[in-house]
């Protein structure tokens, strides 16, 4: 005979409950854990994309300020334009 | 009852209220006992200010008190340090390098106060701070009004606060988006710069205006700006909540020692949002308490491309002050081997520039990179004394802007790249530029030439100056070379030495060059 045999369905039933409480249990155990180690994750990328303002905003000068002109191709003039803008931070 | 000790001031019975210290009869400091201090066993001690230590060796005549001078806790000769180094015999004497008094403001930096100050220089700083204004409103066409200190005292008593240290201005934008508002920061310095000010740039949101006094001081206005997101008002610094736009405009007038400035439209609004409900009573130990959240976002948001900077600044007036009179280091002779006579160099993060002057004093057409002022000072000066020529200019390895320019100036005029324990110094985003730039400088051939401390596995002491420069693995160096399309020649690792000339068992060297990109014609062709 085997133990399949032996058990209940009241046992095997409890079993499951049981079997279900712990598994609840070791998640609610692990997800305050889960949650914070989470956060800190998104913190962390948030301030990455809130870090692309300044990059946008860089980039966004150097095309306004000097790119215009540089694609005019007068050499002597954008040394001219670079060095000025250079002068202008 | 209180004791002064080299580790601060230890009180048994710890007063509520501000306490202000003297040194001799002059105002030094400020602070609030069950806020500053900590327990220990006997009382409260509250540690002195990070920045006044240097000076705290000699005698000194200290004497604490409450704000009104009434309630006295101590007034006593003492005795710190060895007591035997102070810069006037035995005295300490809290002063800048010229001499001039100094004392903590509430942001813990040494600074020199009004009350300290001349009416004639004074009258200088007004009279900046009104024309800084007049132009931020009229050329700059914003809405710029007097802020903080300055407005603090004028609303009080139409004077400046006696242990204040310069004036703050702020504008309110109208943008809402964070690059925006940097990019109409940008347009203001430039607007500044074309109408003669010598400006220095803190974030994306605040420029500082350094105004030459006849003291021969430079006095610091700061031009914050304020704006709003999702409903939320920032202020630069670091203030953040609610305050509606009603409070600002339209502005009205104030007069400060009878010079009317523009003000915001509700003054006493203003200084409780930055001060909070006890504005009105004088506290010269005032701290700000920002909202956490707040200041992240203005982090974010604005800054990060000068994080190290006051670091590297005091460690070029400090430890790092005699570096340039140092022999050029091996790697200058190493990399001075390998490049054909007259070739150009253009040494990234050149500190005091010793190997930046070497190469030049070899005929070499150098440039010079920095992103320290004082580094970029000192290579100035010494270039001056031993009349060699190099250009020195600004190089931030975190701003995208100046990455960029230098890339294109050195694309149209070629040189040959060294930095020499720049790495280490780098974050991953400043190592990403860096390689762009490289790739930029050296498309039309030329080399990178790099020495940084290495890890190696075995256990090595942190290179000096220690916190500003960390090890790096060649391989990981490598792989990012190779991923912005360098390729490493040569590799090795022995023993050298670190900035500071420390024994470093394990240096690596690279040479690198970048392949020349094809010509649009064959691009277009394949």
């Amino acid at each position: 005979m085997n133990s399949e045999v032996m058990t209940s369905p009241l046992v095997a039933r409890a079993r499951t409950r049981a079997r279900i409480a712990r598994d609840r249990y070791r998640r609610f155990r692990r997800r305050p854990l889960g949650v914070h180690a989470r956060l800190a994750a998104l913190e962390e990328e948030l301030q990455e994309s809130r870090q692309l303002n300044r990059r946008i905003a860089e980039l966004t000068d150097v095309v306004a300020e000097l790119l215009v002109l540089v694609d005019d191709r007068d050499e002597e003039r954008v040394r001219e334009v670079l060095a000025q803008y250079r002068a202008s931070f | 009852m209180i004791s002064v000790s080299d580790a601060g001031l230890l009180l048994r019975d710890a007063p509520a209220d501000v306490q202000v210290v003297s040194f001799d009869g002059r105002y030094i400091w400020a602070f609030t006992a069950p806020r500053d201090g900590r327990v220990v066993p006997g009382g409260l001690l509250v540690e002195w200010p990070p920045v006044l230590r240097r000076f705290l060796d000699g005698v000194v005549r200290v004497r604490i008190a409450d704000v009104a001078g009434a309630q006295v806790l101590v007034d006593e000769e003492v005795v710190l340090g060895d007591g035997a180094a102070g810069p006037d015999g035995a005295r300490i004497e809290v002063v800048d390098a010229q001499g001039y008094p100094l004392a903590v403001d509430k942001v813990g930096h040494l600074c020199r106060a009004f009350d300290d100050t001349e009416d004639g220089v004074r009258a200088e700083i007004l009279a900046g701070t009104r024309r800084a204004l007049d132009d931020l409103r009229g050329a700059c066409g914003v809405e710029a009004y007097l802020n903080y200190g300055a407005l603090l005292g004028a609303v009080r008593d139409g004077a400046m606060i006696a242990h204040d240290s310069d004036t703050d201005v702020c504008y309110l934008s109208r943008h809402t988006s964070p690059a925006d508002i940097i990019l109409e920061s940008y347009a203001i310095q430039r607007t500044m710069k074309k109408l003669g000010w010598t400006l220095l740039r803190m974030s994306g949101g605040d420029i500082k205006i350094l105004l030459p006094l006849s003291d021969g001081r430079l006095c610091h206005i700061d031009i914050f700006v304020a704006f709003r997101v999702d409903g939320t008002f920032y202020q630069l610094g670091n203030r953040s909540g609610r305050l509606p736009d009603s409070a600002i405009l339209p502005v009205s007038t104030i007069t400060l020692h009878g010079v009317e400035f523009p003000a915001p439209a509700d003054p006493e609004a203003m200084l409780e949002f930055i001060y909070g409900p006890q504005w009105r009573v004088p506290d010269p130990s005032f701290k700000y308490a920002d909202p956490v959240r707040g200041v992240r976002r203005l982090d974010g948001w604005l800054r990060g491309f000068r994080t190290d900077m006051g670091r590297w600044t005091e460690f070029h007036q400090g430890p790092g002050r005699g570096l340039s009179k140092n022999r050029r280091s091996t790697f200058a002779k190493w990399v001075d081997g390998q490049l054909p006579r007259g070739d150009g160099v253009a040494d990234l993060g050149c500190g005091t520039g010793r190997d930046a002057l070497w190469f030049a004093r070899r005929g070499r057409p150098v440039i010079a990179f920095d992103f320290s002022r004082a580094a970029r000072a000192a290579v100035i000066r010494s270039a001056r004394r031993r009349r060699v020529h190099v250009e020195v200019r600004a190089l931030i390895l975190n701003e995208l802007r100046t990455v960029l320019v230098s890339g294109a100036e050195l694309a149209r005029d070629p040189h040959h790249l060294t930095a020499r324990h720049l790495l280490g110094c780098l974050d991953d985003r400043a190592r990403d530029q860096l390689w762009l730039l490289c790739r930029m400088a050296l498309r039309g051939g030329g080399k990178l030439f790099l020495e940084f401390s290495a890890e190696v596995g075995a256990a090595a002491p942190e290179p000096a100056p220690e916190g500003l420069v960390r090890r790096l693995d060649p391989a990981v160096v490598r792989r990012e070379i190779e991923a912005a399309g360098g390729v490493v020649e040569r590799e090795r690792v022995r023993a050298g030495t670190d900035v500071l000339g420390n024994p470093d068992p394990t240096v690596c060297r690279m040479r690198v060059h970048w392949a020349r990109p094809a010509s649009p014609d064959l691009q277009r062709k394949s």
